[in-house]
């Protein structure tokens, strides 16, 4: 750690620190005393009531810093990252944020309060997200959407856990497609611990779930069925509606994983039988962060006393307006504990209050049309990429959205490890294959991706 | 703070009350377990047919500050519920002797367990 | 005295405050051509269309209906409403600061060693051997610890007897709930009459069954375990281990450490004790500390240093994921800058002023205190006012109120957690509003808050006629 604090005569900091204390605390020494004399302590030490055996009688090891020292040495370390033109996806995904959703979303009284227990005085972040649940219900065609879980991952862990209470049972399966992200699904094995409930893989068809394939390990124990489109692999699935009618027909759920953009596109989720829409809500709103998410979820009204997290409700105030206000509270921990539908309290709201404001500054227009320019992009990529020698692109002959696999003929190993040198970020499935997504935040360096390519193959 | 009590009934010590002067037993909760509860949102019931258990929680009563379960004071098949207050939860504030009971049992059990109108009334 | 009236932007057309984006223009867009065909796509998406200047307007209006930090004293209990230092935003928006989860280990070496450094900096303040940053928030964290202590017992070969967690009364929601969804039946402990941990209903209660116990430490009341020794040496003793609750640790940095009083697995809430903004409800961030017995099963990927690089590794026995990435990194980098900025001295300085705060209010309100000591939070009761009527009439009175009618061992519960940012001055403004409020006999009725941006909100119809979606409203 860096460390001396640098002096500055300008430093608020050291007018008001004692003994290197902390800068955001507004106490004067005179203060200090006065406030002892009231309570009636000799020192601040005599308010704590700690046996002398586990006290801490070291300093920790820790060095503070200015401010501007704390900046240039983050932002130095930072920027020990290389610069790459990231081409990557599976699951997590950016697109060009408005500079509005930082303006707004910055506005301290929205990032500052927190959960909104006190609705009267905090009706604006509640009534954002209730517009942000209703942006989620345009997009699902499902009645209901929490207003946040804190992850795609997380989100599909809690999809589960409500399909065994809706189907009350436990030790049942719940199916998964053999996309699925290898960290999806060690998140979804965790939340399914507690009820008992097995995950089980299906094999897809050339990049795509089947009936055939579903019905051949569809049974009357599965509670939950899921399934992404587009799947991880960017391949738009076909055969929703059929496979819809086959799990309805065994009683149990059906899970879609998705994400806002992609459903500006494609067909209404509950209007091909899914009950239950999971995913990740910050494509819109932020930028890839490391992975960090926003859980999306929705799912069809019946489900409503089971759904986990917080739910926004318009209700009227003492002077009959309408005002928002946090409803169906008994679900959750603070108030059922053991037996809630979910542990989560603290969740992702900033996240959905930038979702909201991007989707806003889009437009359905707007929406709409970035979705079309992901399917385009990805398509026209791929077909670029198929006319190099040794590449051909995509894997699978089918619909793709922002992303797709290409085979090559050279040690995929080698060809990634070549471009990331050109300053560019692909994913390497294997020794055969990678993976590529495409958006409107890497597609103005697409010429130069597809030169890199070609190189590294040759 | 004053309860009404319904003088034909019988009760359970968890404050469900039994009506037995049918050849199904009526069960409810009381006006005690209701102002406990406070504003009832929710009522969830359980299906035609179920047989249930003296003592098993047969349905669950949500407000806006708490959850309960409704314990079956006797042992019996549900031969009825009372879908009324499934839209009309309020009912249960109300009128929790009358139009806001919640199922009705066949029933071969014993009623000797449960408490005379005035022994409830020493309880609360 | 200080009074408070918020702004309220009227709108007598929708019948309520700032209309809806969906009444300020909802507009329908034809999909059109798409390439694909038509089964697969949507025909049209309805949904708001608004420019510019008109989306600024109305989410400035609604941040003007919202209470933050910035706007004036939240003393709400449990919560630890701290001042959140400007700087920290800008490092976090940097752009190097934003990078896909699935990038090269060597291509990202600058996020990984302020990773790796954070994980070191939350063992210091815990006194823990191992630190995982991935959980997104506290009750993640506590599903992760009691995911680690379940997986510990398997190891032991005594995953199947030992099916309970143990769980003070007083203690937050979230721990009975994280861990039944670990799949532990869990054991309420009743406080004794000093509202700590009752010795002897522990003892009672440990046993061949025990996993874990999970206690908060200052507990809710805000009251140190002064027998925490005992307690741990009875729980190890049984075999089982003992997890601490971070929620309150703003009171106990650089003075005592979780690892040192014998907590085996302990949580951190990054946006309580370490600053970050709480979001209006997030995100935060829950990592999670252990001792070395257990830092093989901590959750992967974990960061390490070899000869100066930065690589990630799957601990031996991990549990695997509670997150699909790294956790909630952005917060987490928030976090690093705080803790970088105070240091050791400037962290103990924070609790030392957070308790000092939490007993001067305490000693400027004129009401009970049933326990005590307490430490960065008390928790007064509201007497013979109901407390949630309380909190409403001090609405008016620029102050957010505490967490009210809990834990439910104060009758009428008035949480209150002032933190170390607020000045005498104002810790003086909020007990007046304290003192306004009590014996004020308006505010057992429903006219509070009449300052504020809405009146008092009918809780019962919202819960029966669940109205969720503006779809909902425009079908009516």
């Amino acid at each position: 750690m860096s460390g001396t604090p640098e002096r500055s005569t300008r430093d608020a900091e050291e007018q008001h620190a004692t003994n290197r204390g902390t800068p955001y605390a507004p106490h004067t020494d005179v203060e200090v005393d006065a406030m002892l004399e009231s309570i009636g302590a000799g020192d601040i030490d005599a308010l704590f009531d700690i046996p002398d055996s586990v006290q801490f009688d070291g300093e920790l090891a820790i060095s503070g810093a200015s401010e501007q020292a704390v900046i240039r040495r983050l932002t130095e370390t930072l920027a020990q990252n290389a610069d790459d033109t990231e081409f990557l996806g599976r699951g997590h995904y950016s697109h060009y944020v408005p500079s509005i959703v930082d303006h707004l979303s910055f506005r301290s009284e929205f990032i500052t309060s927190y959960t909104q227990y006190q609705p009267e005085i905090t009706q604006g972040f509640l009534q954002a997200l209730f517009e942000y649940q209703s942006l989620l219900v345009e997009l699902t065609g499902l009645e209901v959407a929490n207003c946040s879980m804190y992850d795609a991952a997380t989100a599909l862990g809690e999809a589960a856990t409500l399909a065994a209470r809706v189907r009350g049972t436990s030790g049942s399966r719940v199916l998964v497609p053999d996309y699925v992200r290898a960290e999806r699904r060690a998140v979804l094995e965790n939340y399914v611990t507690g009820v008992g409930l097995v995950v089980e893989e299906f094999p897809t068809e050339d990049g795509v779930t089947t009936p055939e394939a579903v019905g051949r390990v569809l049974d009357d124990d599965v509670v939950m069925v899921y399934v992404e489109s587009p799947t991880t692999e960017g391949i738009i699935e076909e055969h929703l509606a059929e496979i819809g009618d086959l799990v309805a027909e065994r009683d149990a759920l059906f899970c879609l994983g998705s994400d806002p953009v992609a459903l500006a596109l494609l067909r209404s989720p509950a209007s091909l039988g899914v009950d239950i829409v999971t995913g990740d809500a910050s494509v819109l709103g932020l930028s890839a962060s490391y992975g960090m998410g926003l859980g999306l979820f929705a799912c069809r009204e019946e489900y409503l006393r089971q759904v986990p997290g917080r739910l926004i409700g318009a209700s009227e105030d003492a002077d009959g307006n309408r005002a928002f206000t946090l409803t169906l509270q008994t679900r959750e921990q603070h108030i059922r504990r053991e037996r809630a539908t979910s542990n989560i309290c603290t969740n992702q709201a900033w996240i959905a209050l930038r979702a909201a404001i991007h989707a806003a500054s889009l437009g359905p227009s707007g929406l709409v049309s970035l979705a079309k320019r992901c399917h385009a992009l990805a398509e026209r990529t791929a077909a670029r990429l198929d006319e190099i020698d040794g590449v051909s692109a995509p894997v699978h002959d089918r619909y793709h959205f922002r992303e797709f696999a290409a085979r090559t003929d050279g040690d995929a190993r080698a060809i990634g490890a070549a471009m990331r040198d050109d300053g560019f970020a692909v994913h390497v499935l294997d020794g055969e294959t990678i993976q590529i997504c495409v958006t409107d935040v890497n597609e103005h360096r697409v010429d130069e991706f597809v030169r890199s390519l070609e190189e590294a193959t040759h | 703070m004053t309860f009404t009590t319904s003088d034909g009934l019988l009760y359970a010590e968890s404050h469900e009350w039994v009506d037995d002067r049918a050849d199904v037993v009526r069960i409810g909760i009381t006006d005690f377990a209701q102002d406990e509860l406070g504003d009832i949102v929710f009522v969830e019931l359980p299906a035609e047919g179920v047989a249930l258990e003296r003592g098993e929680p047969f349905a669950v009563v949500e407000s806006i500050k708490a959850v309960s379960d409704i314990y079956a004071p006797v042992s019996g098949t549900v031969t009825a519920v009372n879908e009324t207050v499934s839209d009309r939860p309020e009912l249960v504030n109300e009128h929790p002797f009358e139009r806001g009971w919640l199922i009705e049992l066949e029933t071969t059990d014993e009623l000797g367990h449960l408490l005379e109108p005035d022994e409830y009334r020493e309880q609360i | 005295m200080q009074r408070h009236t918020q702004a309220v932007w009227d709108d007598t057309e929708s019948d309520g405050y700032e209309p809806l984006l969906s009444e300020k223009g909802l507009e329908t867009a034809e999909v059109g051509e798409t390439g694909l065909p038509d089964e697969l796509t949507r025909d049209s998406l309805e949904l708001p269309a608004l420019s510019e200047p008109e989306l600024a307007r109305h989410y400035t209006r609604l941040s003007q209906m919202n209470y933050g930090i910035d706007s004036g004293p939240y003393p709400l209990g449990s919560c630890t409403m701290k001042y959140n230092p400007k700087f920290t935003e800008e490092i976090a928006g940097l752009s190097a600061a934003s990078v896909h989860p699935d990038r090269d280990a060597e291509s990202v070496q600058g996020t990984l060693e302020i990773y790796h450094e954070l994980q070191g900096y939350l063992a210091e303040i815990g006194g823990m051997d191992a630190v995982s940053l991935q959980p997104p928030a506290g009750s993640a964290g506590e599903f992760a610890g009691i995911l680690v202590a379940k997986a510990y017992h398997e190891a032991n070969g005594e995953g199947d007897e030992r099916t309970e967690v143990i769980v003070p009364t007083s203690a937050h929601g979230t721990n009975f709930a994280s861990a039944a969804l670990a799949g532990y039946d869990v054991v309420e402990l009743p406080d004794d009459a000093d509202g700590r941990v009752d010795l002897n209903a522990l003892s009672a209660a440990v046993g061949d069954s025990t996993a874990a116990l999970m206690l908060t430490n200052p507990n809710t009341l805000g009251l140190f375990e002064r027998n925490i020794e005992e307690i741990a040496a009875m729980i190890h003793e049984a075999g089982g281990l003992l997890y601490y609750d971070g929620a309150n640790l703003n009171a106990l940095l650089g003075r005592a450490r979780p690892g040192d009083m014998g907590f085996d697995i302990m949580h951190y809430n990054v946006h309580k004790t370490f600053a970050t903004p709480h979001g209006g409800g997030g995100p935060g961030a829950g990592p999670i500390g252990v001792n070395e017995d257990l830092a093989p099963f901590l959750p992967t990927p974990q960061v390490r240093e070899e000869d100066g690089a930065y690589e990630l590794f799957e601990p031996a026995r991990s549990v695997g994921k509670v997150h699909g990435a790294m956790g909630n990194w952005l917060v987490l980098l928030k976090a690093h800058a705080y803790i970088s900025r105070l240091g050791g001295a400037g962290l103990r300085d924070a609790s030392a002023k957070a308790v000092l705060n939490a007993n001067y209010l305490a000693s400027q309100i004129d009401l009970e205190i049933p326990f005590g000591p307490f430490h960065h939070e008390f928790v007064a009761s509201a007497g013979e006012q109901d407390a949630a009527d309380f909190a409403k009439r001090m609405l008016d009175y620029g102050v957010h109120p505490p967490t009210t009618k809990w834990p439910e061992i104060v009758s009428e519960a008035l949480m209150t957690e002032p933190t170390e940012a607020e000045s005498k001055k104002t810790l003086e403004q909020v007990a007046d509003a304290f003192d306004a409020v009590r014996g004020d006999a308006e505010s057992s009725d429903s006219s509070s808050p009449e300052r504020i941006a809405a009146g008092r909100i009918d809780q019962t119809s919202a819960a029966r006629t669940p109205r969720l979606s503006w779809q909902r409203i425009h079908e009516e």
